[in-house]
């Protein structure tokens, strides 16, 4: 009495092969992983080019740029969403990318620090910032403002492979990465926003889409940006006076007033050109139509030579 | 008839086959993660490798010493928080309890067993990081951010509760009755009874309960990554931050890609994971062959 079950079973298995093969070749499935630095945009993305493609399936995911590296280059993914240099290393791996727009990292504090007002005044300039990320001279908030106040600095860095880490140590010395920054490890981008916001004494960084709220352009409650000090005369010039609102911030990243690194282009990755039809009708609709999208989410636009000599990556030149 | 005889065998065949992928499937993996480590330890011999203290995969520099020290800080850490507990709680659930509290009890573990270690995490960075650094840390006075082995291990002894509470909860249910009862009446009180008998009956299954534990809390990821503050250093204390293995290989899958040998380090890595948990089961199961001798 159990042949029959068994017949069943054999008889399935075929069917559900085919299925699968199926649902693969129609190809309208297009998915995305890594940087955190990109997620807000890409899901902005996929609302929007949903809504003139409604069969298109879109999944985006976070982890980290290292995982969306990883996981383009694995196959794991159609595209990885990219936030630091693409190391030589990569390149030689066959990786394939092109740039969607800029943001930029921001160095930041919770909004209850004691030393919040001085610190805005005076703002933290690059060497300084190595002091106290890297070289660990600065440990004291009394230090870094030339007081005698001896509150430690609570330093806290991503856990996680991150373009943002990796960004921010390039900032702080050209050939630093993201090992050399101490503190403690949180993982992903709204982590570290959370453990800085909470911590009075903390000092960390975020990427731009965390700092401020997308829709509102205002800063996230509990969470403060220190000025970067770019001329280093120990005070904050009202040229570099620009974090406010997220509008006059981009302006200062477009314009080059805020400097890059940590200002710095974000890309999609994938494992040589892309194949799936659907996935290159995205990248391209990214690249023209989209574009309109990336202020609106926080981004920093690409320059139109650059759009331009990316659409012809498109088409495999 | 020949068809019959022929499925009979088919069929035991069939079974011997599923059960020895079984028996080589750890085989497979520690084969696996030994081909892949084989670079690095080319590079660097294994002691070196376990005994140095500095991590700096660019400049090729791979020591495991703080990551394994770690981690067996948290692991013991939780161990000694949550092993005491649930053989006392199993111990009155059996014996002193009405029958009604146990299956009280019962979907209780299913519910704990069943939440996903990353939820046990966010809840580790909402209660417990603050908890250590507002209540605990000010008693050893020192300013510190909560992030630390002693949360991870806080954590991870919560998260190891159900596995162990289960188990243990199982092996007095299976003791005999009589046996109970024989000792109560030449004489003993309940605790001498539950020391001499029930605990003694039952050490076998106690210490394969714990060794389920320990072997949980040792692979245990992104709970742990979550709280455990993620610096590479040797604690000194349970308030400063660890980095475990575990959270080693899972913060840092993203970079294996771009560095040949950081790759086969980290695989390195997890063949260390593999074999400490290796070593911990034979102790157990040799605990267990010499607690069914006596």
């Amino acid at each position: 009495m159990k042949k029959p079950l068994i017949y069943s079973i054999l008889l399935l298995l075929p069917s559900l092969v085919v299925s699968t093969s199926c649902s693969t070749s129609s190809s309208e499935n297009i998915s995305l992983s890594g940087a955190f630095a990109l997620y807000p945009l890409a899901v902005k993305w996929g609302e929007e080019y949903r809504k003139l493609h409604p069969d298109t399936r879109i999944d985006i995911s976070g982890g980290g740029a290292g995982k969306g590296m990883a996981d383009a280059l694995a196959g794991a993914v159609d595209l990885g969403m990219f936030s630091r240099e693409i190391s030589p290393a990569e390149k030689e791996k066959g990786v394939w990318w092109i740039t969607v727009a800029k943001d930029a990292v921001l160095p930041t504090i919770s909004a209850s620090n004691p030393f919040l007002g001085n610190l805005q005044q005076k703002g933290l300039s690059s060497t300084q910032f190595r002091q106290i990320f890297i070289t660990k001279e600065i440990s004291t908030w009394g230090q870094a403002l030339s007081s005698a106040n001896a509150d430690k600095i609570n330093l806290y860095t991503r856990s996680d492979a991150a373009g943002a880490a990796a960004t921010w140590a390039q900032f702080l010395q050209w050939d630093a990465k993201q090992e050399n920054l101490q503190g403690i490890g949180v993982f992903g981008d709204p982590g570290l926003a959370e453990a800085v916001s909470k911590d009075p004494l903390a000092i960390g960084f975020n990427n731009v889409a965390y700092v401020y709220n997308i829709n509102t352009g205002e800063k996230r409650p509990g969470i403060e940006v220190i000025p970067i000090d770019v001329n280093e005369n120990g005070r904050i010039d009202p040229e570099e006076d620009f974090y406010d609102h997220a509008g006059s911030l981009l302006k200062a990243i477009a314009g080059g007033k805020y400097p890059s690194p940590p200002a710095r282009e974000l890309y999609f990755v994938s494992d040589g050109l892309p194949e799936n039809k659907a996935v290159l009708a995205f990248l391209k609709w990214i690249l023209t139509d989209g574009q309109q999208y990336v202020k609106e989410a926080g981004y920093v636009p690409v320059d139109t030579a650059i759009l331009q000599s990316e659409l012809q990556k498109l088409n495999g030149k | 008839m020949i068809g019959r005889q022929l499925i009979d065998k088919l069929s035991s065949g069939w079974m011997l086959v599923c059960t020895s992928l079984l028996l080589l499937l750890p085989l497979a993996i520690g084969t696996g993660l030994l081909a892949k480590s084989i670079p690095v330890l080319e590079h660097q011999s294994f002691f070196s490798l376990l005994s140095s203290a500095q991590w700096s995969p660019m400049e090729e520099k791979f020591g495991f010493y703080p990551f394994i020290i770690s981690s067996v800080m948290v692991t013991v850490l939780s161990f000694a928080m949550a092993g005491p507990i649930c053989l006392l709680a199993a111990i009155y659930l059996t014996q002193y309890a009405r029958p009604v509290l146990l299956r009280i009890m019962h979907p209780v573990i299913d519910i704990l067993a069943g939440i996903p270690s990353v939820v046990y995490g966010v809840w580790g960075i909402l209660v417990i990081v603050p908890l250590v650094a507002d209540y605990i840390a000010p008693l050893a006075g020192s300013q510190l951010t909560g992030y630390s082995i002693l949360a991870g291990g806080i954590v991870l002894a919560v998260m190891c509760i159900p596995y162990m509470l289960n188990l243990l909860i199982e092996v007095f249910r299976n003791i005999p009755r009589e046996l109970n009862e024989a000792s109560l009446s030449l004489g003993a009180t309940r605790w001498e009874t539950i020391k001499f008998v029930l605990v003694r009956k039952g050490m076998t299954g106690i210490i394969s309960a714990f060794g389920l534990g320990i072997s949980k809390a040792l692979g245990e990821t992104i709970a742990v990554l979550m709280v455990v503050g993620n610096v590479v250093q040797v604690p000194g204390n349970l308030l400063e931050a660890g980095y475990p293995l575990p959270a080693l290989i899972a913060n840092n899958y993203g970079e294996m890609m771009s560095i040949p040998l950081y790759d086969s380090a980290l695989m390195l890595s997890a063949l260390v994971l593999f074999l400490i948990i290796f070593l911990f089961n034979s102790l157990s199961r040799y605990l267990i062959y010499k607690t069914e001798l006596t």
